[in-house]
């Protein structure tokens, strides 16, 4: 828009500054708690200003954890939810763009009943598939590891069905004329159809990692040690507590510590991850 | 020593569909051969074939006197320029045009100086390390066209590579690729469904229609004499006027229909625009005939006019080209003559040309 008009400017920042509000204040809230003593949150007399104990809890969290629930640092299950959310987005994009590639450039038999294969399994999350897929995991001795954690969440046909249609829209010329510059089809993937790629991998990179980031229903199924444990599970766990108060500070920053890492893949990623989305570099 | 040979070649695909049938013809060392004809007459996928893109399902392509049917494209030892260009998007110029050679394990020595040279024909070389992206239509094209000469192929190969570019650019890169293949010497093979092109590009013009050759020759003698009347109507512009000559219902309007060996099946009688004369007198000239024409309307583009009509009688619709600046009011009615060597027959069924003699 290119009209000056101050009214409807003035009205439709308002609208955005209300918005972008009510989505942070709870968030600057449980920052203030994380920074405060249990004390103060305990008689609800929690300010809108950030206490004294910053780096007190936070450092209690990551290398001690709570005194009463868990009594665990919180650098373990962190390190394990990075662990498993990389691993899953890799995995993913990994098995995706290979299997993208098969079905749009190769002519096999049954090709299309593979597509229509990996296209059902959209509708077979985990949840869906619970039973037997913990009873292979457990079969295959996984449970309480990396591999039982991610490689279950890496079969999906969403990141397929991307680069699927991304593929499609690649030129059948550029094909063509890396076969007469004499490149074979794995150095066509990675001489061509890989840089072309980038920006879709970025905005698959993203979403993926914070699908395995918010992982909750897998990991407590699977992980019944301590340090196999991710973060999503460790802030439930803060909670569980008998006969003591819950230790609100610590629960709020170690909130605040599982936000980071998805917050940072976003805003680091952000104008790939949009270009991916709504553009091809054609 | 590169020629093309094609023996009988045919393209059949899965659903039994023919795209291309028995077609046979040699393009000679540094011969520059143009496949024209209407969209899905076969020429791409003739094109294709040749350069490797899609199997040969019958006969036999040759380059430099090697059978290729089994050769990989990359072994064939052919450049092709495609209609997009297919420039890779994400290299640099420099890169593209090194990407084929740097497969082939080129020294990088031998690689820099067969660009600088190509670069230098094309006059390229303050864009070398630009990405396509931020290149013109006509740039991209030249890039194109570098990439397929720093390989040093023995057969060019073009798919319709001027048909993204606007009109006066294609003009100027015509006569560009002319003057480069004259100056390479590389035998080339051309693709396009611009006639023009084709004639002013050929050494030698293969027309195609639905997926069968038409007629190959040297393109004035084609324009000259077409052997059918798909040439005919194909080649020259505006096309060959046609009047349809069949036994009990020959169209009024025509004198000295008479003096042609006309077959008992009838004929379609074909006439350029610029063979149609305005008639000083009112005769027929000797052997030739006359056409009566209502004049419908009359465009002088300085050079020439163009004079649309229709027979007077049957409205047909017929184009005169006249030299010069000719006033004719819309409305009335002229006659127009042509001489016999510049009438052609062609049999009322098949098309074929008949002897006029």
């Amino acid at each position: 828009m290119v009209e000056n008009r101050p009214w409807a400017d003035l009205v439709s920042h308002l609208i955005l500054l209300v918005g972008v509000v009510i989505v942070v204040f709870p968030v600057y809230v449980a920052f203030v708690a994380s920074t405060s003593d249990m004390a103060t949150i305990a008689n609800g007399q929690l300010s809108l200003v950030p206490g004294p104990n910053f780096l007190h809890n936070y450092a209690q969290v990551l290398f001690h954890g709570t005194e009463s629930s868990t009594k665990q640092p919180m650098i373990v299950p962190l390190m394990n939810s990075l662990v498993m959310a990389l691993g899953i987005a890799i995995g993913k994009i990994f098995i995706s763009l290979l299997s993208a590639f098969a079905i749009i450039y190769f002519r096999f038999p049954f090709r299309l009943t593979a597509f229509w294969v990996i296209f059902i399994t959209l509708m077979l999350p985990v949840e869906v598939r619970i039973y037997p897929t913990y009873k292979i995991v457990s079969d295959l001795h996984m449970l309480d590891s990396y591999a039982g954690l991610i490689i279950p969440l890496i079969a999906s046909a969403t990141a397929t069905l991307l680069f699927r249609q991304f593929f499609m829209t690649v030129p059948d010329e550029l094909l063509e004329a890396s076969k007469i510059d004499g490149a074979g089809p794995l150095k066509f993937f990675k001489d061509t159809l890989l840089p072309l790629s980038v920006t879709p991998i970025a905005a698959m990179f993203v979403i993926q990692f914070i699908y395995g980031w918010n992982q909750y229903l897998w990991p407590i199924l699977i992980t019944t040690r301590d340090n196999m444990q991710t973060i999503v599970i460790g802030i439930q766990k803060i909670l569980l507590v008998t006969d003591a108060l819950t230790e609100w500070q610590a629960a709020m920053a170690t909130t605040i510590l599982a936000m980071l890492p998805p917050v940072i893949i976003v805003v680091a990623m952000q104008r790939l991850f949009v270009r991916g989305l709504v553009e091809t570099e054609k | 020593m590169a020629e093309v040979h094609l023996d009988r070649v045919g393209k059949v695909y899965a659903d039994d569909v023919r795209a291309v049938r028995d077609i046979s013809f040699a393009v000679p060392d540094r011969g520059f051969c143009v496949l024209v004809g209407p969209s899905g007459c076969g020429k791409s996928t003739l094109l294709r074939m040749i350069a490797g893109l899609e199997t040969i399902s019958e006969g036999e392509v040759k380059i430099g006197g090697r059978v290729v049917n089994r050769v990989e494209p990359m072994d064939r030892d052919i450049a092709m320029v495609f209609q997009n260009y297919a420039l890779y998007p994400h290299m640099s110029v420099y890169d593209n045009m090194a990407y084929g050679l740097r497969n082939r394990k080129t020294p990088d020595e031998e690689i820099k100086q067969r660009i600088a040279e190509a670069a230098r024909l094309l006059q390229l070389e303050p864009f070398l390390s630009r990405k396509p992206r931020a290149l013109s239509g006509g740039q991209r094209q030249r890039v194109a066209m570098g990439r397929a000469i720093v390989r040093q192929p023995q057969v060019f190969l073009f798919d319709e590579p001027l048909s993204n570019l606007d009109a006066k650019l294609r003009g100027q890169m015509r006569v560009e690729i002319k003057a480069l293949q004259r100056r390479l010497g590389v035998t080339s093979i051309y693709v396009t469904h611009d006639q023009l092109e084709a004639m002013t590009l050929a050494d030698m013009l293969v027309v195609m229609n639905v997926g069968k050759v038409e007629q190959i020759g040297d393109p004035l003698h084609l324009y000259e004499a077409p052997a059918t009347l798909f040439v005919a109507q194909f080649i020259g512009a505006p096309p060959m006027n046609i009047i349809e000559l069949a036994p009990g219902a020959m169209p009024s309007g025509i004198g000295g229909l008479e003096a042609l060996p006309m077959p008992p099946a009838g004929a379609h009688l074909g006439i350029r625009a610029e063979h149609l004369a305005l008639a000083t007198n009112g005769g027929v000239p000797p052997g030739g005939i006359r056409l009566d024409l209502a004049v419908d309307a009359v465009e002088a583009v300085g050079a020439e006019t163009y004079v649309h009509g229709r027979l007077s009688g049957s409205g047909r619709a017929i184009t005169c080209r006249e030299p010069g600046k000719v006033m004719i009011p819309a409305g009335t009615t002229r006659a127009f003559t042509a001489v016999r060597r510049d009438l052609h027959l062609f049999d009322l069924k098949t098309g074929q040309r008949l002897p006029l003699a």
